[in-house]
This record gives C-alpha cells, structure tokens and sequence, in this order.
C-alpha cells in the first residue's frame, strides 16, 4: 500500500532541494560545480583585472608607486590624475559631443535598419538576393578602404549632384561642409549606412523572419496598410531587437576612433579621441611643471581611461540585464 | 474607372520602398566613396586649393605596392598570422556561452562581466592597455605586468625559470588577455545561438540516452553551425579592422602623414581584396558543415 503523504509547498521544496543535494554528492557532481566556480572565478577576475588596475593605479600618489608594499589599495590617495585628465580631455565637452553622437546615431539607426531590416525579411521584390548581398559587402569593406573620400564628399556634401545643380541655378557657389558637425554621422545613421548598420540590417531581418505571418495577414485583412502594420504591430513586438541594436550602435558609434577622428577634424574630439591623444596632450601640460615622469603620466591616462569608459560602464550598470535577456530571446539564427 | 494594381505588385513596390532609405544611403555612402577609392588608387593625388588634383598613373600604385614596397606584403602575411586567434576566439566564446546558459547562483552578475568587453573594449582603450596594464613591466615592451600583482612573476623566479621562459609565459598570458578581450561579441551571438536550440531536442536526446558529451556534439554543435559561421567572419573582420593593426595604421599613415593619397587608396583596396579572398575560402570551406535545423 502506497501511503501518500501531504506537504506543504515551502517543505516541498525544501525536500527536492535536499534530494537534489544528495543527488549530487552521491554522483560525485559537486566536484563539476566547484569545477565551475573556480572557473567563473579565473575568468571574472581576468575580465575585470583591467578595470581593478586602472582605479588602483589612478588614485595612487606617486610616493606609493616606489612603495614594495603597496600592490593594490595605495596609503595615500591622490585625485590630481583625475584632475589633469579631467582637463587636458576637455571632458565635458567631448561627454556631450559623444553622448549626442552616440544617442542620435542609435535612435536613427534602429529606425532605418528596422524599416530595412522588415523589407528584406517579408518582401520579394526584384534584385533582392543582390542588394542583401550588398549590405553584407559594406560590412565587410574596412572603413579604411573609403575613409577618404568619404571624407572629401562630408566636406563637399553634395548627395546626388542636387547641390551643384542648386548652385547653378543660383550661380553662387555654396557648399555644404560637414566635417565637424554631429549631422556627418546622424545624416549616414538616417539612411543605414552608419557604423556597422549592416549587422543591424541583418539582426532585423532574421528577427522579424522568426516572427509569425498571420498577425500581418490579419491586419492586411482588416485593411491596415503596409506601413501601419508595421509601426502599430511589428515594431511594438520587435522590444528586443530593438534593444539590441540601440545598444550596439550607441556602444559602437560611441567607442569609435576613424570615423570620429576625421569627420570631427581639429578642435572637436569624442572621448575616444580624447583619450586617444591623451599621452601627447599630458606631456604638453604637465612638461612645464615635471618633465617626463612615466608614473605620474601613467597615473593620469589611467585616470583618463576610467574617465572616457566611465558613461559606459554607468549606462551598462543600469541596462545590462535587459541587453543580455534582450539578446538570449532575439532568437537571430 | 482606375485600374487597381494586383496585390502581389503592390507588395513588390512596398518592399523597394521599405529598403529605400537604406539603399540611398548605401549609393551616397557606399557605392560613391568606393568606386571614388578606385579611381584614387590609380592616380598620383595633391591637394590644392581647389580640392583634390589627380594625374593618371595606370597601375603604377599597385606595382609598387607589390613588388617595391617590401612593408606593405611582409605587414599583410603578418595579419593573416593574426588569424590563428580566430579558431582560438570560437572555442573560448562556446566555452563561455555554455557556462552562462544554465541557471546557477551568481549567472546574472557572471553574464555582465562576460559582456564588459563589447561596452567598453574599443579600440583605442585595448591599445592602451596593452601597452600601459599588460606590459608596463621592467624588461621592456614584451613583459607583461598582468599577474605581478599577485605576485606570479616572483613566483616563477624563485622556481628557478630563466627570464626567458617568464617572458615566454607572460607573452601567452598576455595573448590569453587579448583573446578574452576580443571575445565579447562571439559570447553574446553563441548565447543567443543556445537560447534558439529547442528545449525538446535535449529531453528526446536524454530519453534516447545521450550522455552530455553526446549531447554537445551531435545536438548544440550542429545547430550552432550558421552562429559559428556569422562568428568567424565577425572575427576575421574585426581582426583586420582593429586599431592596433599594422597594416590599418600604415594604410591611414600613409594617407594623413605622407600625404600619398593615391599610393594609401591603393593600398586599401589591395587590402580589402585579401579580407574578401580569406572570407570567400572561409565561406566555402565552412558551407558543407552548415545544419539547416528547419529542413
């Protein structure tokens, strides 16, 4: 006779912990995930060794770099790296300047990859094996290969021949310039073209591909046209795509050095760039004061490091778990 | 009475007008500046007060390139070395992604460690890094600082290592660092990868009695095949368009420094044409090993 016995749902669950438990220590599992552990350990400690480094490093005094005793935590704390790094980078702004660049470009770019990315994932229309193949070739031409001439048409912009015809007509001579201005990146971004906009394309394309037909054809049904079903139905259930491909092209439009380096030209610097020329700038600052001292350089672009990565590591804080559970359901195949 | 136009041809001019913006952008932004490079790369460039002045050389660019300037073909076979990291890149991000799928204590916080790189792993900070945390030691740029904090330098010296043997094993340490920078996006593409494998397939394959190993590589390796296609060419490419590579520096140098407009535009297009030989044999070799799982 089998004797059922009744349990409550807390004693339940503590009852299939314990079973779980003693499954594992009877077939010797827990050896696996200590094994785990210990590996999780080893390769969070290695991903996050720079970051322990560069707030070690950048509020240490000198005196303690001479110090043998002093490995991570320094005695004597000092803010000048931060200070000088904080000047020298011009940091707020190059924050605003990449901050606007990178929101802007997001915003842009997740509207025109999805408009994109939905075309090619629904639509049969002539060439469209080719022209998917051409979004594939701008990803994987290095951005070296056209920088300069991409660079004269920002300075001359003159989409199409429509601004020489204008001035013609009007007979002065008036030329867009774009270098330097955030719209050399926001006008690209617009039309699909920014930074690594392919990828998105692609994202797009293969998430709205795994997305079921018949909520379109229902709306087709009730007589909702191409580009409403698209923005009241596919776009509200596109979340993680969307998220997606934000993040990634404000990270990547963010974190850009070439394309920012030039289009900004002199004077107007991102971050990146900043940081980028931070050795250079410290030794025209400080060289007044000290000359060439490597620890205290190295103690201010360590600083400057922290500084320009610092917008980053704050909105990834707040973000990272919808990224990452964004990511894991996008379902891209 | 208008004549209506049949739905299927609507539907054809509504999918050009979706692509449209992109492919604008892709005329202006792409198709220009390239075909423009071209050009560039057969003619001898000076800047004048006009813009830019040209004077047709033929292929003069290319010959030099390729039989006069020793540099440019010794820095291209240097970068195709680099390309030993890509299968290295794969199985570490495979390892890491199955460490991060299942449920344990303390995944959420391993998984945004995992993904720092991609937040904050460009170009110009690696470059940094790699000069100033990884290799700040005494014996020059070749030392690798990384675990002198923990003293594993010390450690290997009272073992009686010649200092040889530390560099050796610093430098593999420092590739290990390099690798896991490099890592970020092939982690989060094989996590999203796993996330797709349908759940029935393991409990079939565990009824059936696969064991793990069996599981691993007769269901997620397989079906992770077009992942790790995307994953190789990502790699690839991001490794011939790093900030820190030689031939990218020599390609920009050459443009902004010495001004050879023509002689860089050449140069990067033979450049880009080596990318695209490497990606087509990539793309060839890997296609027969492809799983299709809806077929």
């Amino acid at each position: 006779m089998v004797k059922t016995v009744k349990m409550s749902k807390p004693e339940r669950a503590k009852k299939l912990m314990e079973t779980k438990l003693l499954y594992r220590i009877k077939t010797g599992k827990w050896i696996w995930t200590i094994a785990r552990y210990a590996i999780l350990v080893l390769l969070a400690y290695q991903l996050l060794y720079p970051i322990i480094y560069m707030i070690s490093a950048s509020v240490k005094a000198p005196i303690d770099s001479y110090d043998p005793s002093v490995i991570w935590i320094p005695k004597h704390f000092s803010a000048t790296g931060f200070l000088d790094a904080f000047k020298t980078m011009k940091y707020m702004d190059a924050l605003v300047r990449s901050l606007g660049i990178g929101l802007g470009c997001a915003i842009l770019d997740v509207i025109s990859c999805a408009l994109a990315g939905y075309g090619f994932a629904r639509y049969k229309f002539p060439l469209k094996t080719f022209f998917f193949a051409c979004v594939i070739l701008t990803l994987i031409v290095p951005t070296q290969t056209i920088i300069l001439p991409y660079y004269m048409n920002m300075r001359y912009f003159d989409p199409l021949g429509i601004m020489t015809l204008f001035s013609k007509i009007t007979g002065n001579n008036t030329m867009i310039n774009l270098v330097g201005s955030n719209a050399a990146f926001f006008i690209p971004s617009a039309l699909g073209a920014g930074i690594r906009s392919g990828l998105y394309i692609y994202i797009f394309k293969q998430f709205f591909e795994g997305m079921s037909a018949a909520l379109e054809e229902s709306a087709y049904v009730d007589g909702s046209g191409p580009l409403r079903t698209f923005v009241h139905i596919m776009l509200p259930n596109a979340k993680n795509a969307i998220i997606t491909v934000f993040l990634f092209s404000f990270v990547w439009h963010f974190n850009d050095y070439y394309l920012s380096k030039q289009l900004l030209g002199t004077g107007k610097r991102t971050l990146i760039v900043a940081l980028s020329s931070l050795r250079v700038d410290l030794a025209a600052v400080i060289g007044g004061q000290t000359t060439t001292d490597p620890i205290r350089i190295q103690t201010r672009i360590q600083a400057g490091c922290l500084l320009a990565i610092l917008p980053m590591f704050l909105l990834y804080i707040v973000t990272q778990r919808k990224l990452a559970d964004s990511i894991e359901h996008i379902g891209i195949k | 009475m208008k004549k209506k136009i049949p739905y299927y041809q609507k539907k054809k001019i509504y999918g050009f007008l979706f692509i449209t913006p992109w492919l604008l952008g892709f005329l202006l932004f792409f198709v220009v500046p390239f075909v423009q490079s071209c050009l560039y790369a057969f003619q001898d460039l000076t800047t004048s007060p006009e813009g830019m002045v040209g004077e047709w050389i033929g292929s003069y660019n290319f010959s030099y390139a390729l039989f006069r300037d020793t540099d440019f073909l010794i820095q291209c076979a240097n970068s195709l070395k680099d390309l030993v990291t890509v299968p290295l890149i794969l199985v570490y991000s495979i390892c890491f992604a199955l460490l991060l799928k299942k449920e344990y204590a303390g995944r959420t916080t391993m998984r945004a460690i995992a993904f720092l790189p991609v937040i904050i792993g460009s170009g110009v900070l690696m470059d940094i890094m790699k000069t100033d945390v990884f290799s700040s030691g005494v014996k020059g740029a070749e030392t690798v600082y990384l675990f002198s904090g923990g003293g594993l330098t010390g450690l290997f010296t009272s073992m009686g290592l010649s200092p040889d043997m530390i560099g050796f094993i610093n430098n593999v340490i420092g590739k290990i660092f390099d690798l896991t920078w490099r890592s970020g996006v092939q982690i989060l593409l094989f996590l999203a990868g796993l996330h797709n494998i349908p759940s029935y397939v393991y409990e079939a394959a565990e009824i059936e009695g696969a064991n793990a190993l069996e599981q691993f590589f007769k269901i997620t390796l397989p079906m992770l095949t077009p992942m790790i296609l995307l994953n190789v060419v990502y790699s690839v490419i991001d490794i011939f368009s790093d900030f820190g590579n030689t031939i990218i520096q020599m390609i920009y140098n050459m443009a902004f420094t010495n001004v050879r407009f023509g002689y860089s535009s050449a140069l990067s297009i033979l450049y880009f044409m080596m990318i695209a030989v490497v990606l087509v044999i990539v793309y060839l070799v890997m296609k027969r090993f492809i799983v299709h799982p809806e077929e």
